[in-house]
């Protein structure tokens, strides 16, 4: 640690969301490996119980909001199991004893405690239950997160910093709901899921900045500069200055910029679009001039702290959204697995390739069709508004399956007397290699298709985004995912359907060009870049970006594209 | 209180499922539960508890019950045991 060395610091990160921010450092310390004890004083003592109470209970229904639609009794067992763990009275006492009788903190008397059984259970001998260990050590880190996680929500001030080795999306848009300003990860790329939620919210981001958790001090006040990637600690007053006039003068240039017309130079329409996943993101929509909502994640609705999962908060969120914005909202079914299912009992060897998405659904039936019945009641409400959009598309029957269970729910809401929408157009995702290389073949079972770059890139070059040894290998314009995209186009035209992007690709000024180049004509992505991306389309030909994108598909790297692209521009 | 001996049926032996379903149950009833097994004694309502007997296929169990509901309890337990917790040898 460097507290003794009151000099000025900087912590190197990559850019993940852009934006200054200034504010005191919340430090949120994950690591849960090395736990010390902490003293704690007398009257701390029912405090510390009551968090260990709170956290229990917390534990035990993210465990039930888990098992939702889980009927089989494999999994089930497996969820009886860890709630039984969590709930057991001997763990209990043992860890009342340590904070009450040796005054320690509960973090540690969680460790302690369940350090304890784990040697037990190691000396036993028997193969079948060090397997068990395992469990053990997990339930162990998330009883302590949990402890811990508590302490910090509680207490952040306005405009605050969050430090953080990596943080969940449910818990950064909590703290951004408490005034939080920007955000440094230790870990992941800049397509980690926390990431793309923090620019969405306009909130400055850096990922990947090495042991900033470990050197921020908690309640010191930091510079977070996410344009240059760098986190400054302990900064001068002349910094600290400068900082300040940057921001305000960032401030007033960004309400200047309004969007104008949605043309090319030569007079192509386009459409610009934003993904959001929260009621909160609402306000950036408009403000930064987008035309309605390309993709509305849903995910959000079924895991943390704001579970919303019965059909009537789903109808009211859905009601929300749609009545909040001006165009149209293409709301996406329920992504489930991959990173955004990291507390799922049945841990798959590839979760990426695994149990995610449509297949999901498609086994989880009870889900899928009150998502559909609210989904589809709002539309009903809102006639011509609505789209559905299906992730993870792989086979053509996944498709066919879903149109089937939709005219189910709608026959079901029509004999019950509910208006709906008979024309809702239903689009699928383009995110398995597969759907773009047979497009015409899926393009005619649909009534539009949605690139989902992020996706496309991770099963084209064969690299989980959210790995940081690797994350300079997912390159999202590479130029094997631009000719995927294209083939999809074609596919597409010929079936007579529109496609759009909903990755991060849409809204990168390189990514944009060359999609506009290859005919996409409807561009979905977080709300702060609409204005980035329109001045770009709208200061060129559309000529020219056929142009860069013809040369693009040719092209043999990412490198070679982005030198291409500061010649033609 | 009561005491019975009885031997674990299931292949698996006493592993993480079956020891949530007997802790389950366990818990269901007034009586305090402990079973003794090889010169260890422990607290039958918790599942860490019983994990830590290890107690594998063949393994002799003496199982305690003491409160106002304790010929109820054994009962249970026994059957459940007996029915190797209702689940088929994996």
């Amino acid at each position: 640690m460097n507290t003794s060395t009151k000099q000025q610091f900087t912590i190197e990160g990559k850019r993940a969301a852009p934006g200054i921010a200034i504010g005191e450092a919340v430090v949120i310390s994950s690591e849960s490996k090395t736990v010390t004890p902490a003293s704690i004083k007398q009257k701390e003592v029912a405090d510390h119980k009551e968090r260990f109470n709170e956290a229990k209970l917390s534990l035990v229904a993210q465990l039930e909001e888990m098992s939702i639609g889980l009927s089989d009794a494999a999994t089930a067992g497996i969820i009886d199991t860890q709630s039984e763990i969590i709930k057991d009275p001997e763990l209990e006492k043992s860890v009342f004893d340590i904070i009450e009788n040796k005054l320690l903190s509960v973090d540690f008397a969680v460790y302690q405690t369940y350090c304890t059984f784990i040697e037990k259970l190691k000396e036993s001998g028997s193969e079948l239950f060090r397997q068990r260990i395992i469990d053990l050590e997990d339930i162990r880190d998330r009883f302590i997160a949990e402890v811990c996680d508590q302490k910090s929500v509680r207490s952040i001030k306005k405009g605050s910093v969050i430090i953080a080795r990596e943080i969940s999306p449910t818990d950064l848009v909590a703290f951004y709901e408490d005034g939080a300003s920007g955000l440094v990860m230790e870990k992941g790329g800049t397509t980690a899921h926390a990431a793309i939620i923090a620019k969405s919210l306009g909130m400055p981001c850096i990922v990947n900045a090495k042991r900033a958790s470990k050197e921020a001090v908690k309640g010191e006040q930091v510079i977070l500069n996410a344009d240059e990637g760098a986190l400054i600690l302990r900064p001068s007053k002349e910094t600290l200055n400068g900082f300040k006039k940057r921001l305000k003068a960032q401030k007033v240039a960004a309400k200047k910029k309004c969007a104008e017309g949605f043309e090319t130079k030569d007079g192509v329409p386009y459409k610009l679009l934003a993904n959001i996943e929260f009621e909160a993101e609402l306000n950036n929509v408009g403000e930064n001039g987008a035309q309605g909502i390309g993709l509305l994640r849903t995910e959000g609705l079924l895991f943390g702290k704001r579970v919303r999962k019965s059909t009537e908060e789903q109808e009211a969120f859905y009601e929300q959204i749609v009545s909040g914005t001006e165009g149209p909202v293409t709301i996406r079914l329920f992504d489930i697995g991959g990173d955004k299912n990291a507390r799922r009992p049945q841990k798959e060897a590839n979760p990426f390739l695994g149990w995610r998405g449509i297949r999901l659904l498609l086994d989880e039936k009870k889900l899928l069709r009150s998502q559909l019945q609210a989904i589809l009641t709002v539309a009903g409400k809102y006639p011509g508004k609505v789209k559905i959009l299906v992730p993870m598309v792989s086979v053509i029957d996944e498709v066919r399956q879903i149109r089937n269970e939709i005219e189910k729910v709608q026959g079901a809401l029509l004999s019950s007397g509910v208006d709906i929408d008979e024309e809702i157009p239903l689009g699928l995702m383009v995110e398995v290699p597969s759907v773009a290389i047979s497009a015409y073949q899926f393009a005619r079972e649909v009534d539009f298709m949605s690139i989902g770059s992020n996706d496309l890139t991770q099963y084209t070059l064969a690299v989980d985004r959210g790995n940081e040894r690797i994350h300079t290998l997912f390159q999202h314009y590479h130029p094997s995912v631009l000719k995927l995209a294209e083939m999809t186009v074609k596919g597409a035209r010929k079936a007579d359907i529109e496609v759009s992007v909903c990755g991060e690709l849409a809204g990168d000024e390189i990514g944009a060009a060359c999609l506009f180049g290859l005919g996409i004509r409807e561009l979905s992505m977080v709300p702060s870049s609409v204005s980035t991306i329109n001045e770009l389309l709208s200061s060129h030909s559309s000529e020219d970006f056929s142009r860069l994108a013809n040369k693009a598909i040719e092209l043999s790297s990412s490198e070679e594209l982005e030198q291409f692209y500061e010649e033609w521009k | 209180m009561i005491k019975k001996k009885i031997t674990i049926k299931n292949s698996a032996g006493l592993h993480a499922r079956p020891s949530a379903q007997l802790v389950k149950l366990a818990s269901k009833f007034e009586s305090d539960f402990y079973i003794h097994s090889y010169g260890y004694r422990v607290n039958g309502k918790s599942i860490l508890g019983v994990m830590t007997l290890a107690a594998e296929h063949g393994a002799e169990l003496e199982l305690e019950l003491d409160g106002s509901d304790e010929e109820d309890a054994l009962e249970a337990i026994v059957d459940a045991i007996d029915n190797k917790f209702g689940m088929a040898d994996e």
